[in-house]
């Protein structure tokens, strides 16, 4: 029986399809349902659909995750084993993972490995229990998770041993019975997906719970203004940060997007003597921003680790202040390649909140997206298990470091802090110019010949496109 | 005199038991490492749950041992300030790595 109506499937399906080829053969272009493959193609499928939204809204476009476009070319950039020349660590030594914030602060932040949970706020994007489960794998591990932009959040206060909090630009955690329980203070300026931008949670999305949290009226909306409430020149800013650092003790950072406008911005950080700069790249994610700000906004996270590292060793000051990467890094071999450019930890936002729903997924799929778990907005939220959750991101995060030390044992190093931007080789020779990392294509020693060789190619307006290299007579 | 004596013997007392800290804490932290090859080589769900936590505990054991290092060496400079007659006040922290 089943034979037999497999067998009328497979027929009809058979029809439908050579119908189907033979019409798209047949028809003129501007009749044929195939047009829909190369328009797609031109547009995007994302952008096709994000036209379709627009069109249908009329206001911005809410896409939650951040850019799906990949800016940083990290997988141009390889580590470099050893053998002979240096021995690899022996596997029975423990390779070092901890990393102190903070140095200069009364009370340093010290953390048991280099990754940390990034900012995302209790109602601007995430649930309470997603939070709190957020908050309850990093206390496993030994890491700190991030307010966000909220208040400050009882429970995921309670579930977070290391609490990093931010002193943002809606004023819902910048009253000293709310900072000075933090255990580091982010000054947020910025973020990688939204830049400096103002946003605003209408009070018809804003609960009991987020009211209380946030400190607001019945109807009141949740507004994230484009500057820090108090602080309109530097002088403010530098203010603000020596009564922090002097009232709480903890360790004071700056969080900012990065952009081309870095090295000024990080003078004035450097000046108002912060214990921490957070760059956020162009290819972090949000709850929901549009996707305007998310593509088309800000610095890459691979040029903003490399510049914030390279500016800091000309200003002296490796080592006083410690350098926060985040942004996109969404993979071990990313966060360590980070690290090795100069990032003393990274904070993960995207790739948590999906190690997080993992397993949970199945709950939601093909009806809701998995983030229907774990944001405040979500249908499902309430069908989160914390526990679950809280084990699958300590799982993730205890492998993620597993890798990052099988990459330290190869380079020979006992400390993930040791490994450096000369244990990185890359592919492109741009990107070894810009980042100075060296070109994995010739030797060490011919690094300086190569590129006076190939100097032409690299004076070329076109970097990216392959341009033949003429050679003088004395060069050759 | 016998004041500033006193906040030596202290310091030095620190300064001990926070090297003997940091020790124990390497030790423990090999040991939570071992226990972890060992748990990893059953192939149960369980088990392998237990292993994970032994090596997060590995980890923050080696923190432990990164804190007590860097405090040493605070104790270290606050009895070099107190030989050379300051008080024992330093705003420069020394590096931890």
């Amino acid at each position: 029986m089943i034979r037999f109506i497999e067998n009328i499937i497979r027929s009809a399906v058979d029809a439908t399809v050579d119908k189907a080829v033979t019409r798209m053969i047949r028809d003129q272009y501007t009749e044929n349902l195939f047009e829909l493959v190369p328009a797609t193609t031109k547009v995007g499928t994302t952008n096709l659909m994000e036209i379709a939204m627009r069109a249908n809204q009329g206001t911005s476009v809410s896409r939650p995750l951040g850019s799906p476009i990949h800016l940083s070319p990290w997988e141009k950039i390889l580590f470099n084993p050893c053998h002979l020349f240096r021995f690899p660590t022996p596997e029975n030594v423990g390779i070092q993972t901890s990393v102190t914030i903070g140095q200069r602060a009364r009370k340093p932040l010290t953390l048991s490995i280099p990754v940390m949970i990034a900012a995302m706020s209790f109602g601007g994007a995430l649930s309470k229990s997603t939070k709190i489960a957020l908050a309850k794998a990093a206390t496993a591990v030994g890491t700190a998770t991030n307010s966000g932009e909220a208040g400050l959040l009882e429970e995921e206060r309670e579930a977070a041993h290391l609490f990093i909090g931010q002193y943002n630009r809606g004023g819902w955690m910048n009253t000293p019975d709310k900072y000075m329980r933090l255990d580091a203070i982010e000054i947020q300026l910025g973020q990688g997906a939204q830049g400096s931008s103002p946003q605003r949670t209408t009070a018809k999305n804003i609960g009991e719970d987020y009211r209380e949290v946030f400190g607001l009226q019945h109807g009141e909306d949740a507004l994230i203004h484009s500057r820090l409430p108090g602080v309109n020149t530097k002088e403010d800013f530098i203010q603000l940060v020596r009564r922090l650092r002097d009232e709480s003790g903890v360790p004071v950072g700056l969080k900012i997007a990065a952009t081309h406008h870095l090295e000024k911005e990080l003078a004035i950080a450097v000046e108002a003597g912060v214990d921490f700069v957070t760059v956020d790249g162009a290819e972090g994610g949000t709850h929901g921003g549009s996707p305007t700000l998310q593509d088309d906004v800000g610095l890459p996270t691979l040029f903003a680790v490399a510049r914030t590292s390279d500016f800091f060793m000309r200003k002296r000051v490796m080592g006083d202040i410690q350098l926060l990467a985040t942004g996109g890094l969404v993979t071990p071999g990313k966060m360590l390649k980070a690290l090795a450019l100069g990032a003393d930890a990274v904070y993960i936002g995207t790739a948590a909140v999906m190690a997080l729903a993992s397993e949970q997924m199945v709950k939601t799929v093909p009806f809701e997206p998995p983030t229907s778990l774990v944001v405040y907005s979500g249908k499902m939220t309430d069908q989160l298990d914390v526990e679950q959750a809280a084990l699958n991101l300590t799982r993730y995060l205890n492998a993620c470091m597993q890798e990052m030390e099988q990459v330290a044992i190869s380079l020979g190093k006992t400390a993930i802090a040791d490994i450096a931007k000369s244990d990185l080789c890359t592919i492109d020779p741009f990107l070894a110019k810009a980042t100075g990392i060296q070109l994995g294509m010739v030797s060490s020693e011919e690094q300086e010949q190569f590129f006076v060789d190939t100097q032409p190619a690299f004076d070329d307006d076109r970097p990216y496109e392959h341009q033949p290299v003429e050679f003088s007579e004395k060069q050759l | 005199m016998s004041n500033r004596n006193d906040l030596k013997n202290t310091l030095s007392y620190l300064h001990s038991e926070l090297n003997r800290i940091e020790t124990m804490a390497g030790t423990l932290s090999t040991v939570e490492r071992e226990h972890f090859n060992k748990l990893t080589n059953f192939d149960h769900r369980e088990l392998m749950d237990i292993a994970v936590e032994e090596q997060n505990a590995a980890r923050q054991l080696g923190a432990i041992k990164q804190m007590c290092l860097a405090m040493a060496q605070k104790i270290e400079g606050m009895k070099k300030a107190l030989d050379h007659g300051e008080p024992g006040e330093r705003t420069q922290h020394d590096p931890v790595h």
